[in-house]
């Protein structure tokens, strides 16, 4: 009696330590440096996650569910009574508000082939790996727009706002949930900054500048003074050579009459 | 009297060398000022839309005043042969007005380099780049011009944003207003184009992979070209105006010892 309540609390211990390893992933940030963005929100593919689930011969697909994570969120619950996935689109949850809504449903990821991220460098392969690895949520921004649109709508997520990410097995010929992933930790799309709010002040002025205005200021002035001192030296020369023109010419006609008086 | 008379023959012969190299700057001038005002990197429209265009006004004046320079070099050599002190004042009158406009072009093309900061070209991208609904005919020429030449830099240079694109998903932008997020975290012309002019792969473009997308910013082609322009006009003047300075000084000595 004993040893099977030890073995169970070991089982469900050993669920649970599993089970953290099940929660859907950001795509690796080496791989998607935008992410995530003002909108859109990248996922790693649940590869591997579902494969105790998987039965020979049974044909899956893997639903995604998305919800806001508010505190007014009414229910959390993907499936109904009667375990069959619900259908919510994001218009009928206003956009996650109310509760999780289907943002896509697609193939099970092969565990036994699975994508190669070093293969992304090569320029026809990259297409192909990160269709199989990640999945972008809120890719699509027109088909809420399009009443032909009849698929899963993946509308933009909102900006500065936290969501949460469920995968879901379902079987598809009975339509029945087999196995779900836990929520995802919080993810947060950007927020937006406005560019009013920049500053575009030059800050302190350059060395530069500065040494060319003060070398350049006292250039000028320097040259400004010697002009003057040039100027006005050679005026006062001028007038200087004219009071000694007056004085030669006076001195000549003092001594001129003289030598006429000795003849005499 | 010997002496002085060598001494003279000195200070001319000096006279007319400072006036053969000041005669040589001001070509040199000229020409610099013609090479920056004819924009080859084509950036003017982004300093015009900013308001900011005033290094390409000290660059007009400089293509001015080097031909200035250079005719009155002729001058002065001609003034300083004949010894003339008419042809001498003419000369250093006219020196003296070429060296103020020079040295307001040395000033405003260092103070005004300082305005092209990395949040001025930020602030203008995000509001001009694509805008959608301008206001009159200036405003629609200007956002066109900022939006070619943002086209432009992103696809010669490989770059995207000013400090990267990380710009663009920081905030709001004119740009943002008629692209949604989803389809454009980033212009197009940030993913990396084939030779057809179209993205290698616009999803690992969108999503910022490595390789698909262009993760350096446009500021550096920017402010490479400001620079060389700024600090060609500025400090190219500058040394100009020592040397002339210099010239002048003795051209005002030699000037106040001849006589008529």
């Amino acid at each position: 009696m004993c040893s099977y309540w030890v073995m169970l609390a070991f089982c469900c211990l050993g669920h649970l330590c599993a089970d953290q390893s099940l929660k859907p992933q950001l795509a690796a940030p080496q791989l998607a440096t935008n992410n995530p963005t003002l909108t859109t929100v990248s996922l790693e593919k649940p590869l591997c996650m579902f494969d105790s689930s998987l039965r020979p011969n049974k044909s899956y697909a893997i639903y995604l569910y998305a919800m806001k994570e508010l505190a007014n969120v009414i229910s959390s619950l993907v499936t109904d009574n009667s375990s069959k996935p619900l259908g919510n689109t994001f218009q009928q949850t206003n956009g996650g508000q109310l509760g999780p809504y289907k943002a896509a449903f697609f193939n099970v990821p092969s565990c036994a082939a699975p994508p190669s991220l070093a293969d992304v460098g090569d320029v026809n392969k990259v297409a192909d790996v990160l269709k199989q690895y990640l999945f972008r949520v809120g890719d699509d921004g027109h088909c809420l727009y399009d009443p032909n649109f009849l698929a899963v709508c993946n509308p933009p997520l909102a900006p500065d706002t936290i969501y949460r990410f469920k995968y879901v097995l379902v079987d598809s010929t009975e339509g029945i949930m087999k196995d779900q992933s836990l929520w995802s930790d919080p993810i947060k799309t950007r927020k937006i900054k406005l560019p009013l709010k920049i500053d575009t002040s030059p800050g302190r002025r350059s060395g530069g500048m500065i040494v060319i205005t003060s070398i350049l200021s006292v250039l000028v002035f320097l040259l400004l003074a010697d002009l003057l001192a040039a100027v006005s030296s050679a005026v006062m020369r001028s007038e200087d050579s004219f009071a000694k023109t007056r004085q030669v010419s006076q001195t000549i006609q003092q001594s001129e009459p003289r030598p006429q008086l000795s003849s005499e | 009297m010997a002496k002085s008379d060598d001494g003279m023959r000195i200070l001319q012969g000096l006279l007319v060398f400072g006036n053969v190299i000041i005669g040589m700057c001001g070509i040199a001038l000229t020409a610099e000022c013609i090479f920056f005002v004819s924009d080859p990197h084509g950036l003017y429209p982004l300093l015009e839309a900013t308001g900011n265009n005033d290094i390409y006004a000290a660059a007009w004046i400089g293509i001015f005043v080097g031909f200035a320079l250079f005719a009155l070099s002729i001058l002065g050599i001609i003034a300083v042969i004949k010894s003339s002190r008419t042809l001498l004042l003419v000369y250093i009158i006219l020196m003296l007005i070429t060296y103020a406009f020079e040295m307001a072009s040395c000033i405003t093309a260092a103070t005004h380099r300082d305005f092209l900061t990395p949040n001025l070209f930020l602030k203008q991208m995000l509001e001009q780049y694509h805008k959608p609904e301008t206001d009159n005919n200036k405003d629609k020429w200007m956002s066109e011009g900022v939006t070619k030449t943002w086209d432009k830099l992103m696809l010669q240079n490989k770059c995207c944003g000013v400090q990267g694109p990380s710009d663009w998903q920081d905030y709001t932008s004119a740009f943002r207003v008629t692209h949604n997020d989803a389809d454009f975290p980033w212009p197009r012309n940030c993913c990396v184009l084939d030779t057809q002019g179209s993205p290698v792969n616009l999803d690992g473009c969108k999503l910022g992979v490595p390789g698909y997308y262009n993760s350096n910013g446009c500021y550096d082609a920017i402010s490479g070209p400001m620079n060389t322009h700024a600090w060609g006009v500025a400090w190219f003047g500058f040394a100009i105006l020592c040397w002339t300075f210099c010239v002048l000084l003795g051209t005002m000595f030699y000037w106040s010892r001849i006589g008529y």
